[in-house]
């Protein structure tokens, strides 16, 4: 069946958002990430213009980051004392980042930069993240429960000032590290104009030092009042939120997330860092052979990435 | 008596006269050119929840033997499209924007032979039909060159076919030879990417390369119901309606999460 989307100004059959919006959030519940990244691509694939597809994707995370974070509340793996100095951080470095783009585009050739910046992020990223869960993993197997040397950027963080515990998390840090760190994925996400869950995820896992499971609860749970953020904006300046495929994709992705928080917790934290990592590498060589192959068009509507 | 003989001749005369001029008018007429007739099989086409395009016939009566084109089209407007070209010679991606003034968002020609074979040239530019005179109709900026401007003119159309706003044919409209006349008829797929507007539909009926008459009609497209009421305020009311999007996806949130709950899939 088909449905007629007002601000899109497109036609869709109802079977490709809500499945769409299933898959995504089966990564949503199982990773703590908004999927935008890969959500964004799939609806301008269908047709959405890119305006739209950005903007309205953020509504559905909402959706699906709600869902996500309610079933990880339930069991206890949301750490929000932690969340809210992410967010503080990520709200700041949301303002730099959008200056930053205005002087790149005054600079000229933004595009290439955002691109690059984008690419590199997520090749890194991913990168480091599959190499990292595989040694663990290994390590695990060899030598079971031998305590982790500290390394000396950890003694550093660790004599830093307003140092606090985080129950959930079950680490002390300095709530100057998850605002700076917050600031900093707040700054490339803006930038990149993608929501960051890829970035902060690792930043908790490796920087934070935070459990995995905890990880992904309470990134779900800042991406939540990002999107709030972002889709309020989107609807009041640029008027590119489709109400109909929001819903669409929301059918899908609340019931996806929820289900992928019952299958996250039956696999270890090492098996979710590997997956994900599998996932952004797979995104990176795709965007890099969409950035050397011809395209089909040469030409594309004005708005989107 | 002599004086009513007189009369009589008179009248006699005038009549003939009068028999004359009007056999000679009706010969005239079906003789010259009867006229060219247009309709289409709805004149509204309203967008509700469930459209997914629609299809346009369009018939009516020409002189038989006359080749038909018909055009469909939107009104003139202008379009920013983002250019894709290879950044340090090496990677694709956008390098720039492009206007494309006079352009017509929807633009479909058919024919009954092909148009180049049919119409002189100084006719398609007049009459803006077929993409070389479209080609010529509508400015592009910035293009440094004429190769530059037919590639990205090329890549336009392709675009557009693409989104199934543009198409061109011949030998797609049927005609059916009466003694004099013809019946003329095609069926169109109207597309759903077709924004609400108002699109001309026009016949042309073509003799010895030119035009020799033409016959015009509109189809309106408008969005209806909840389509209507939706994206007028998506864009008359952004706040509320951002505030209503948010609302909704954070019950639907909740809502899924309470539902796993009570059935237990969540434990």
């Amino acid at each position: 069946m088909y449905l007629y989307l007002p601000v899109a100004l497109t036609s869709i059959n109802i079977l490709i958002p809500v499945g769409l919006g299933l898959a995504v959030g089966l990564l949503s519940g199982l990773f703590g990430v908004g999927g935008g990244f890969l959500m964004t691509p799939l609806l301008i694939m269908f047709g959405i213009p890119a305006t739209v597809a950005a903007a309205t994707d953020s509504s559905q995370i909402v959706a699906a980051s709600t869902s996500g974070t309610y079933a990880h509340w339930k069991v206890g793996n949301v750490d929000f004392k932690m969340g809210f100095h992410l967010l503080i951080g990520g709200f700041i470095g949301g303002l730099f980042g959008v200056q930053a783009i205005k002087i790149l585009k005054e600079m000229g050739n933004a595009d290439f930069v955002i691109k690059m910046t984008y690419v590199l992020m997520l090749g890194i990223v991913g990168a480091y993240m599959f190499i990292e869960s595989i040694q663990s993993m290994k390590k695990n197997k060899v030598e079971d429960a031998k305590p982790e040397k500290e390394s000396g950027v950890a003694c550093l963080l660790k004599s830093l000032p307003l140092q606090t515990h985080y129950e959930k998390s079950g680490v002390t840090h300095s709530a100057l590290i998850p605002i700076v760190f917050g600031g900093f994925v707040g700054v490339l996400a803006a930038i990149m104009g993608v929501g960051g869950g890829f970035l902060m995820v690792p930043v908790m896992v490796y920087i934070l030092r935070m459990p995995m499971h905890v990880v992904v609860g309470t990134s779900l749970f800042q991406i939540l009042f990002n999107c709030i953020e972002v889709t309020f904006l989107q609807a009041y300046t640029n008027h590119t939120v489709d109400f109909t495929l929001a819903v669409l994709l929301l059918l899908g992705s609340t019931v996806g997330a929820q289900i992928g928080t019952v299958f996250g917790r039956k696999l270890k934290g090492e098996q979710l860092k590997i997956l994900l990592a599998v996932i952004v590498l797979v995104v990176t060589v795709k965007i890099i052979f969409e950035l050397t192959m011809t395209p089909a068009l040469l030409l594309s509507q004005a708005g989107g990435h | 008596m002599k004086r009513f003989k007189i009369q009589n001749s008179r009248f006699k005369i005038v009549g003939f006269l009068s028999l004359c001029c009007t056999a000679a008018l009706l010969l005239y007429c079906s003789s010259v050119s009867a006229e060219l007739t247009i309709n289409t099989n709805h004149d509204h086409i309203s967008i509700d929840f469930f459209y997914n395009g629609s299809a346009v016939s369009v018939s009516g009566l020409s002189d038989a033997g006359t080749d038909l084109i018909i055009k469909i089209a939107a009104q003139d407007g202008h379009e920013m499209l983002k250019q894709k070209g290879k950044a340090a010679g090496l990677l694709w991606m956008n390098m720039g924007t492009l206007k494309f003034e006079h352009a017509p968002n929807l633009y479909f020609i058919y024919s009954t032979k092909k148009v180049d074979d049919i119409l002189s040239q100084e006719e398609r530019d007049k009459y803006v039909i077929g993409y070389p005179a479209l080609s010529k109709h509508i400015e592009i900026a910035p293009v440094s060159s004429d190769e530059e401007r037919s590639k990205w003119f090329g890549e336009f159309i392709r675009y557009k076919e693409e989104s199934k706003l543009y198409a061109s044919s011949s030998e797609q409209i049927k005609t059916t030879n009466g003694n004099k006349r013809q019946k003329y008829y095609i069926k169109t797929d109207w597309p759903y990417q077709a924004p609400p507007g108002e699109y001309l539909v026009t016949v042309y009926a073509v003799k010895d390369k030119k035009i020799i008459e033409k016959a015009e009609t509109k189809v309106f497209v408008e969005q209806v119901g909840i389509i209507k009421m939706l994206s007028g305020m998506a864009a008359n009311n952004g706040a509320m309606y951002g505030i209503i999007s948010i609302v909704v996806a954070l019950g639907a949130g909740f809502g899924v999460g309470m539902v796993f709950r009570k059935g237990g899939g969540a434990h």
